[in-house]
């Protein structure tokens, strides 16, 4: 009844706002309420943007939005006898009102994401399920697959209750017995190598004879071997922490509808984009929207879906669909949508419990994007979602804003088109005057942005998504438009991770970027010329031209993007501050681990002098384990090493020679979660709009300088970095 | 009213047989007229069953006494004091209405002109058609002094009724290419100067009661109508003076009509007048000669001639004032209009042709329906206009858009720069840029005109092309004579007429002006409130509710009352001198009292306009030094939003009284009254003359247009116009509620209300807000 009562005021509210939004009001009445709805979100935001307040600020939001929807489809489309202006022109009030669509499902997504849980407390060991942890692998250097069964093995459960298996599809029969002797070999080598491993660490390996359905296929593989009530699922590169179990088995005791308690992703080193505009440090990841507002959204309408990785999911569950699905080349989600329309339930747990690695280079960063995108293209083709029996409604509504977020390559490519056709061959693609610009697209633009930041202002700063956007677009849209027309043709490839940049250079696939670049640059001569050549419709060009500038920020800043910096340190360091003994000769000096990454550590040595040290002795480090407090010692390499204060600065590289040191590392990296928690939180925070905006357009400037400089650099020495390229491609190949 | 005075001319060609010099037109009051008053448009002739038993109805030849002029008789026909033809290309079409005897008589044009020194005579042409058969195509070779055309009309040409004509000019400049110079083209057609004459002296002799359309103009383009009412101080006779002038009025139609209402007049008709008698027989008897026949016994109207009074004197008697009543009221039948029908168009042909479409509503026009046929055009700038009337309800200025869906072409010469511009009643309402060089075929090219400018009632509607091509740039002696067709307005192009919102709103001028709103609506009769002693103010009365029934299309009852006090919930219309005004009138009217005794004492000495000149020296300092930016700024928001401070206003304070200036001499003011059940409005000078002047200022073409808001003044000396708007206005409900109307209704008003509108999505987006916080609340995973 009370729900009822809910749902009749609401529509009762939104029938009011609609009619009033949907008035013929004039250009002065637009003005004024675009002004004064701007005026009250902005006191809104200083002074409470948060519960109730936040609210309304967005109602607001979206009234203006609503006002700039009813007045562009009425007023502003290019008439119909016109085709050439009208097909453009059309083409581009589709991509509006998509990202309109995508901007409602947003919002109705993120309305109120649900709080961070609390933490579980732990319940007697007796109760406790059984779990399998799978670690699907493909082609990942034992080293890394090392770290991730130790970190999985150092769990805090049961032992009893915890199984870790390899799923090793690089080992498999066919790839044994492949025609090809050299991968044949490799195969059989690496199948034998990992055997030995996981014997070492206590992990049970598993491969099987046919690469059937890639990783979808090698988890089934797992299923079909494995008892546990639970499986806990985590990449090659993904090792969890301690605690990992702890925070989530608890849930499914309470609720024995539950197929999936899904963490997010953390990573320990920064994607491309983040390392070629050196933003890991101080902004939040690109990810951080999704795992920190998105996922908790979808957790309110129970529509939180399995990612792949970190996550913990009922047997029970899996058996009714025959275990994970397949169709498409995201199997987690397919899998998740599957379940959730048998009605099953799905939480999420916002506490970072595993660390991984992100893609280093662009090219394949881009290569892991196109695999979402055409999952979830697949997704939307063979299930969809919207229209899904079993489904509720908000679960339909979450699914369709995450398979129809992947359509966006396309109106990026209007937006960026658009402005061009004018400038260049004069298409009326728009009608409107310089003042309805102001007065309505302006303030929809501004309104939009504040809504942005409202929605997910701590967790994305402005410009950041349309930045990530264009620089996936130019390589998505041929990706997309593929999986469209031939659905059932991409095959799952995975993500190389283990690539290094020795040297700075532009990217294989960077190209385009500069193209367009330039084509922009060409429009902005354009708009310059228009104005004085053409002083009558000055107005109107100043609009395109602006936009168009807009659109030349973002590109420029991309060109910094695809511009890979070369790095020393291969892999991402974490502050850790733990106290260790350093052995020199055969004493044992006092020290302090001051962070760690998963090939080495930094140690602050306490009562020695520089010319004990040399570089590449070998030496020791000892601790006490985070897990049980019992001592270990770890041999590692020196690298390098430099005075401070009081202590020598020592960057040493580990030396594993056996399973225990890997536990030893896993320990050290990835034994307690809160460091990471720590870290995240030392980068969020909103700049608000206009700080945001101001940082954006500095580090555009800056990141196209440098994008000019190594094209400039390249050109100059044209062979050596094709070499790089060519180096580069036969690694990945 | 057309139809129904084509019925008559029908009636009176079915009794053509007994047509003399005297036609007199009988009717019995009340049985005929109850049958038949469903239209004006009568199938039936009035007059064939109108004959009640004992009351004689044939005309009597009556002895054709009064001579008249042997002369050729002459017709003036421009139908206003000035008469311009500007710019490269000009058209204006109206009709003249001729009685048989004046269609059937031999006749000529007379065309008298005057143009600008830069005309070049060799490639400019003056062309004169009538009923589409051109009469005069002449050089425009006049600068300096005025010169006649004359022409002969072609037996046959001319038709009883109405005569279409229609002068066009196509001007170029001697010298110059530029844009600028097509503004220094005109040609002044001489209103005196320009008639018809007709061969037989006779024809200007009106032989039927509706020969009185045929009255025409004098030779500045007004009508006087000369209405002797011997009996004009009685209360009692004043409803039916001012209903006869509003039905001769309304049968004449012409643009400038005013009556002159005196107790007795010896003065013949001149060009462009009439005498209108009327009186009980008894009354009658001292001024004209002969009554005429019948009318001691019965309601009758006639048209006579008169030793005294010359030829054509239009007469309503009876044997008693109610006798005289009837005959009045049948006279009126003919063309009134019942308040439930709506007026398709307003009948504007005496000064253009065709009749003004009234949009009650969407409505889709095509221009050659308009009357603008498909133009051609090679000059620089070219300017065709037609009409649209939108009733007094109309209330969409703040938000509406009304949309042109124009056919047109321009050829490769034409560069990008040149536009096609719109203009309502001469204020500029949209721009098209012609963006594209290489010529172009516009179809249906939509182009939004903001209704802004709209008023109740005619509105112009002008489309101007300004062309600009390389060959005016380099400007080669004689290429203003270049021939190419450069530009083209196709006649399939489309006016349309979106819905729009309809509200009656009170006080408000512009209503009153457009269409008489709202009394001409009213089915109660108007409370008139005047002097009737004074015949300078019984005349301005007369006048205006002459004009108001015009522009209302249909009559309006009047009554007389004595006591404001009688007047509260009422309709109310006071014809008064300052002084004479009741002060409670005054302070309904927001007029302050103290204006009673001050204006008009400054009235005779001619005092600097101060806003006039104020607005001079601002014009002077524009646009210098920084704060002339700021102000240039200032004035592009102005210009792109229309916003203003008062944009800012939510609620509007009361405004002081008003206090008419010393250089005003005529002010019309309105409100609803004190119970807010009627409108009141008042027509005041400081002195009856200074009343009876101003009045036919404001009952003009040019005058009348000018009225709007809650108080308008007129300055005779200075010729100003000034305006306030209604501070406070009550809304009229005119159409039956429904939801749609009341949707554009609140457009509009949030429109002019900018603050409110902000106001109330604000409101309903703190709701809104709120009802998701509930809804969430009730929804999905709470914890």
């Amino acid at each position: 009844m009370q729900k009822l009562m809910m749902i009749v005021l609401w529509a009762l509210a939104s029938a009011m706002v609609i009619m009033l939004i949907t008035l013929p009001i004039s250009l002065e009445t637009q003005l004024v309420a675009g002004m004064s709805v701007l005026f009250a979100m902005m006191i809104l935001k200083l002074l409470r943007p948060d519960g109730i307040w936040r609210l309304i600020a967005l109602a607001f939001g979206t009234a203006i939005v609503m006002r700039y929807v009813y007045w562009r489809s009425t007023s502003t489309l290019p008439p119909l006898n016109q085709p050439e202006n009208f097909i453009p022109g059309f083409l581009l009030y589709l991509a509006e009102m998509y990202s309109v669509l995508m901007l409602a499902l947003s919002l109705f997504v993120v309305a109120q994401p649900l709080a961070p849980r609390p933490a579980r407390v732990r319940s007697a060991d007796d109760d406790l399920p059984s779990v399998d942890v799978f670690i699907p692998t493909y082609n990942e250097e034992p080293e890394l697959l090392a770290n991730t069964m130790a970190a999985a093995k150092a769990m805090d459960y049961p032992p009893d209750k915890l199984t870790v298996w390899l799923l090793d599809d690089g080992g498999t029969l066919q790839k044994r017995n492949s025609e090809k002797i050299g991968e044949a070999n490799a195969a059989e080598r690496r199948h034998a190598e990992l055997q030995k491993l996981a014997a070492d660490l206590g992990v049970i390996y598993l491969t099987r004879d046919r690469n059937e359905h890639a990783k979808a296929g090698n988890l089934n593989n797992g299923l079909l071997h494995s008892r546990g009530e639970l499986v806990a699922v985590f990449d090659a590169d993904h090792a969890p922490a301690r605690d990992f179990l702890q925070e989530t088995v608890g849930y499914f005791g309470e609720d024995p509808r539950l197929f999936l308690v899904q963490t997010p992703h953390f990573f320990l080193n920064p994607d491309p984009v983040e390392r070629n505009l050196r933003t890991f440090e101080k902004m939040p990841s690109e990810n951080e929207m999704f795992y920190g507002v998105i996922q908790r959204g979808l957790d309110k309408w129970n529509a939180s879906f399995f990612c792949g990785s970190a996550a913990v999911l009922r047997r029970g569950a899996l058996m009714e669909t025959d275990g994970f699905s397949g169709i498409s080349i995201t199997e987690d989600c397919e899998t998740a949508v599957e379940l959730h329309s048998r009605g099953w339930n799905s939480i999420y747990v916002d506490k970072p419990l595993i660390a991984g690695l992100q893609p280093a280079t662009f090219a394949s960063f881009i290569g892991q994007r196109s695999r979402w995108a055409q999952g979830m293209m697949q997704i939307l083709r063979f299930r969809f979602p919207p229209m899904k029996r079993g489904l509720s409604l908000a679960q339909r509504l979450c699914y369709a804003s995450s398979t129809l977020f992947w359509l966006f390559p396309f109106p990026r490519t209007i937006f960026l088109i658009a402005p061009l056709f004018y400038l260049f061959f004069d298409l009326q693609i728009f009608t409107a005057s310089g003042g309805e610009f102001l007065a309505y697209t302006l303030t929809y633009m501004i309104v939009n942005l504040m809504m942005q930041n409202y929605l997910y202002g701590a967790f994305r700063w402005p410009w950041i998504s349309e930045l990530y956007e264009y620089v996936q677009t130019v390589h998505l849209l041929p990706a997309v438009v593929s999986v469209i027309v031939n659905p059932r043709k991409p095959t799952f490839k995975v993500t190389a991770k283990d690539e290094s940049i020795a040297t700075s250079r532009i990217s294989e696939i960077g190209m385009p970027f500069f193209i367009i670049f330039g084509v922009l640059v060409l429009g902005v001569a354009m708009t310059v010329y228009k104005v004085y050549a053409e002083p009558f419709k000055a107005d109107v060009t100043l609009v395109v031209g602006g936009w168009n500038i807009i659109n030349l920020i973002i590109a420029g800043c991309a060109l910094g993007v695809v511009s890979e910096r070369g790095e020393k340190a291969a892999s991402r360091r974490v502050k850790v501050s733990r106290r260790c003994d350093f052995k020199i000769g055969n004493q044992w000096l006092k020290g302090t681990i001051e962070d760690v990454s998963v090939n080495g550590a930094r140690v602050l040595v306490f009562g020695a002098g520089m010319d004990e040290f040399a570089k590449g002795n070998v030496s020791e480090l000892r601790f006490k384990r985070f897990a049980d407090g019992t001592e270990g010692v770890l041999p590692v390499t020196v690298r390098n090493f430099e005075r401070t204060a009081d202590s020598i600065a020592v960057g040493c590289h580990y030396f594993p020679s056996e399973a225990n040191h890997h536990r030893l590392i896993a320990d050290l990296l990835f034994a307690n979660s809160r460091q990471w928690e720590q870290f995240q939180l030392s980068r969020r925070g909103n700049p608000g709009l206009i700080r945001g905006t101001v940082r954006f357009l500095r580090l555009a400037l800056f990141q196209t300088y440098r994008g000019l400089f190594y094209l400039w650099r390249s050109i100059r020495s044209k062979p050596a970095s094709t070499e790089v390229a060519t180096k580069v491609a036969e690694r990945r190949a | 009213m057309k139809r129904s005075a084509c019925t008559l001319g029908i009636i009176l060609a079915m009794a053509g047989t007994a047509v003399a010099q005297m036609q007199p037109f009988d009717m019995s009051p009340e049985r005929s007229l109850s049958s038949e008053t469903s239209t004006p448009s009568l199938s039936k002739p009035v007059p064939s069953e109108a004959p009640a038993p004992g009351m004689p109805v044939e005309p009597l030849a009556a002895p054709q006494t009064v001579p008249v002029s042997t002369e050729p008789a002459r017709r003036y026909i421009i139908p206003s004091p000035e008469f311009v033809l500007a710019g490269e290309h000009a058209r204006r079409s109206w009709s003249i209405y001729l009685t048989p005897e004046q269609a059937a008589s031999g006749a000529s044009i007379n065309l008298g002109y005057q143009n600008a020194i830069v005309v070049a005579p060799e490639i400019s042409r003056l062309r004169v058609t009538l009923n589409g058969t051109r009469l005069i195509d002449s050089p425009v070779a006049s600068p300096g002094t005025s010169s006649g055309l004359k022409a002969d009309i072609p037996d046959g040409l001319l038709r009883a009724g109405l005569n279409d004509i229609t002068i066009e000019s196509s001007q170029r400049h001697r010298t110059d290419c530029t844009i600028e110079s097509t503004y220094e083209l005109w040609t002044q057609i001489e209103p005196s100067e320009t008639f018809l004459t007709f061969d037989n002296p006779d024809a200007m002799r009106w032989r039927r009661v509706e020969d009185i359309r045929a009255v025409g103009v004098n030779g500045s383009g007004r009508t006087t109508f000369n209405l002797v009412a011997p009996s004009m101080q009685q209360a009692t006779a004043t409803p039916g003076i001012v209903r006869l002038a509003q039905s001769v009025a309304l049968m004449a139609n012409m643009p400038n009509q005013s009556f002159d209402v005196s107790e007795a007049t010896t003065r013949p008709a001149m060009q462009g007048d009439a005498n209108v008698i009327v009186g009980t027989a008894s009354d009658l008897a001292g001024i004209l000669t002969t009554l005429p026949p019948g009318s001691e016994t019965a309601p009758t109207i006639a048209m006579i001639d008169d030793p005294r009074l010359g030829p054509s004197n239009l007469v309503v008697t009876g044997p008693t004032w109610e006798m005289v009543s009837a005959a009045v009221g049948s006279l009126g039948q003919q063309v009134d209009r019942p308040l439930e029908i709506q007026r398709t168009y307003l009948a504007t042909r005496p000064w253009r042709t065709p009749d003004v479409p009234m949009l009650f509503g969407a409505a889709r026009l095509k221009f050659s329906d308009l009357g603008i046929g498909t133009l051609e055009f090679s000059g620089r700038r070219v300017r065709t206009d037609f009409a649209v009337g939108v009733p007094a309800d109309f209330y969409a200025n703040a938000y509406g858009e009304t949309t042109i869906l124009l056919d047109a072409a321009y050829s490769q010469e034409v560069l990008p720069g040149s536009s096609i511009d719109v203009y309502v009643n001469d204020n500029i309402a949209a721009t098209v840029p012609i963006t594209t060089s290489g010529g172009e075929i516009l179809r249906h090219l939509p182009i939004k005109v903001t209704m802004r400018h709209f008023k109740p009632g005619e509105n112009t509607i002008a489309i101007e092309a300004v062309l600009r091509t390389k060959a005016d740039e380099v400007c080669a002696p004689g290429a203003t004579a270049l021939d190419n067709g450069r530009f083209v307005i196709f006649d399939s192009s489309e006016f349309v007429m979106p819905d729009y919102a309809r509200i009656g709103r009170t006080p408000e001028l512009g209503g009153l002006s457009g269409t008489g709103f709202p009394y001409g609506r009213a089915d109660n009769p108007v409370a008139l409130v005047m002097d009737r002693t004074q015949p300078e103010t019984l005349s301005a009365a007369t006048t205006l509710l002459a004009r108001i029934a015009v522009q209302a299309g249909r009559l309006i009852d009047v009554d007389t009352v004595a006591s404001a006090a009688a007047l509260v919930g009422r309709n109310a219309l006071f014809v008064t001198t300052i002084s004479q005004t009741p002060p409670v009138v005054l302070a309904q009217l927001g007029i302050g009292d103290e204006s009673r005794a001050s204006w008009g004492e400054t009235v005779a000495s001619i005092r600097p306009d101060t806003q006039t000149t104020f607005d001079q020296w601002r014009d002077r300092l524009r646009g210098s030094g920084w704060r002339g930016q700021v102000s240039r700024f200032e004035e592009w928001v102005n210009r792109t939003f229309n916003v203003t401070v008062d944009t800012f206003r939510i609620f509007r304070s009361e405004a002081p009284p008003f206090v008419p200036g010393g250089n005003a001499s005529l002010l019309v003011a309105s409100n609803f009254n004190a119970g807010g059940e009627g409108t009141w409005t008042l027509v005041t000078a400081p002195t009856v003359g200074a009343l009876r002047e101003g009045m036919d200022e404001l009952t003009s073409q040019s005058g009348w247009a000018e009225l709007r808001g809650h108080i308008t003044t007129f300055g005779s000396a200075t010729g100003s116009v000034s305006r306030i708007p209604a501070e406070q206005i009550e809304f009229i409900e005119t159409v039956p509620y429904s939801f749609s109307n009341f949707r554009l209704i609140a457009a509009n008003w949030l429109s002019s209300n900018a603050l409110a509108y902000g106001l109330a999505v604000t409101v309903l987006c703190i709701f809104l807000g709120l009802a998701t916080a509930g809804l969430l609340g009730t929804f999905g995973r709470r914890r």
